[in-house]
């Protein structure tokens, strides 16, 4: 038995081994690769560069636990991002299966690294909702029918977040269901930013972004990324941080901008996505190199036959 | 409690994980503990941020101002009605507007969301070359609408199975499947990036969050 007929027949545990310590190697000993922008990455952290302080956004946790390694540092660095630029982040939760949950670890990790921000004037987490099309819908009429309170049970009507830019609200008054002009839809914020994985991500933009006009950013997961193409070419997307690549690519770009956050994501205990890209390299040489090794093997085995 | 949180968690990703040596009871319990806390999870979730705060205490607290909400309530609940046979036709009432509803919203959606401005953006005046080098050619507006609409129209083609295709489409929806393979392409590399992804994601867990603080690193 030849060296390539024990190739073709090896047993899979083995490639299972080789995959593991390609991804295992890097994680204990960064190798610090390079990680280049993409246009779509590049497009998005320009859009929210040019938000001025004060505007307002909405950030919403499309995703579970099980695509939370790609899209947790998008989510975090989008948080850092609005943060550090004095941008008002509303927050929310769509997916049924752990959005909650990774949204409140997220903003409680975010906001404890910016201890100034005030919740309820800076940012606010309403929490989940069932119904991912229909909260939208309702959120082009009024927030409030679609979020009465907060994720800690808070009537959302008087909270500062909700006011025009530069505007407090007046003791005694009613807020958003009061006379005050106070946000009341999604078409009056500047952006959402949809961490996604499945079709939430895409109601956003055909949905709210058709029917309301709100710029939209989306960071879906590596699987779901082809088909946003489509939606970045009809400029329907303002920008798309494509799986844990595009995430890399955008902590790449808020280091380069400020000058804190270079110094946060090299010294951080956390996962972020730079740290992942290296086991992303490592891994996808074994795999091109498992690749290039079977067809070689096949492609001998076929000719040997053919001679027989 | 924390600590416990994470010991529990490292057993149950070495437990998911070990279906890749060979199928074994401990993984068998691991899948079935996480499907019935998913489902569990789901319940509670919907429970307490969805029907709390927009039917229960609306009810409980102003009855007069929210009675309306009843009647979403009410249909809501006739979709459990096709446990009881004897009465199960109820169901379809609440399942009738359930879907009446969503055709409505989807429709909408998808027509003004999507078809409509991807159809837009296909139809795209070619012009707009750039001589001054090779990038800057194939980048050109001019050659991306050329690719756009030869890619779309070829895919198309492709896809057109009511007449036999002869000696002049066969070609173009051999072109067509080229774009396709391509796309394909494109998809599963992405897959497979998001796949380790999550593989990458467990293995930082075990090592950072288990291994190092256990032993004291």
């Amino acid at each position: 038995m030849s060296l390539f007929d024990r190739l073709l027949g090896i047993d899979r545990r083995w490639i299972f081994l080789f995959v593991v310590l390609a991804v295992t190697i890097p994680i204990l000993a960064p190798l610090g690769l390079p990680v280049t922008t993409t246009g779509s990455t590049r497009a998005a952290f320009d859009y929210i560069e040019s938000l001025a302080p004060g505007d307002i956004v909405w950030l919403s946790f499309d995703y579970g636990p099980s695509s939370a390694p790609e899209n947790d540092p998008m989510a975090e660095g989008f948080l850092r991002h609005c943060f550090l630029k004095n941008v008002r982040v509303v927050v929310c939760a769509l997916y049924p299966l752990g959005g909650l949950g990774l949204a409140n670890a997220s903003v409680a990790r975010v906001a404890a690294e910016f201890p100034e921000k005030k919740y309820g004037t800076d940012y606010v987490n309403l929490g989940y909702k069932d119904g991912a099309e229909a909260v939208m819908r309702r959120l082009g009429e009024n927030i409030e029918d679609a979020f009465p309170t907060d994720v800690n049970g808070q009537p959302i009507s008087n909270m500062p977040i909700f006011q025009p830019k530069h505007q407090t609200i007046p003791s005694g008054d009613a807020g958003m269901g009061g006379n005050v002009a106070g946000i009341r839809t999604i078409g009056q914020f500047k952006l959402v930013f949809t961490v996604a994985t499945g079709l939430i991500g895409e109601y956003w933009i055909t949905l709210v972004n058709a029917q309301f006009g709100t710029p939209v950013i989306i960071g879906p997961t590596a699987v779901s990324a082809p088909k946003y193409y489509a939606f970045i070419g009809s400029g329907q997307l303002k920008g798309m941080l494509g799986g844990m690549k595009g995430a890399a690519e955008y902590e790449q770009l808020i280091a380069r901008k400020y000058p804190q956050m270079a110094k946060f994501y090299r010294s951080t205990r956390l996962f972020t996505g730079t740290k992942g890209m290296d086991a992303q390299t490592g891994i996808h040489a074994v795999i091109i190199l498992f690749i290039f090794l079977g067809n070689v093997a096949f492609l001998l085995g076929r000719r040997r036959q053919g001679r027989t | 409690m924390e600590l416990l949180g994470t010991w529990i968690a490292a057993f149950m990703t070495l437990a998911v994980l070990s279906f890749l040596y060979k199928d074994n009871p401990i993984f068998r319990f691991a899948e079935s503990l996480f499907a019935g806390v998913s489902l569990g999870y789901y319940v509670g979730i919907t429970l307490d941020q969805t029907l709390k705060p927009n039917l229960f205490e609306p009810l409980a607290t102003n009855f007069n101002l929210n009675w309306d909400l009843m009647i979403a309530g009410l249909l809501g609940a006739f979709l459990y009605m096709r446990y009881v046979p004897r009465i199960g036709w109820v169901a379809r009432y609440g399942l009738a507007i359930y879907v009446a509803y969503y055709i409505g919203v989807e429709f909408t959606r998808k027509l003004h969301g999507e078809v409509l401005p991807q159809m837009a953006r296909t139809i795209l005046p070619v012009r707009g070359f750039d001589f001054s080098g090779i990038e800057a050619f194939f980048t050109s507006p001019g050659m991306l609408a050329l690719g756009a609409i030869i890619g779309t129209y070829s895919v198309l083609v492709y896809f057109f199975f009511s007449k036999e295709h002869n000696a002049v489409t066969r070609p173009i929806a051999r072109l067509g499947v080229w774009f396709l393979m391509i796309s394909f392409g494109a998809a599963f590399g992405f897959t497979v990036m998001g796949r380790v992804a999550l593989l990458i994601g467990r293995l930082n867990f075990l090592i950072f969050d288990w291994i190092y603080p256990t032993f004291g690193v």
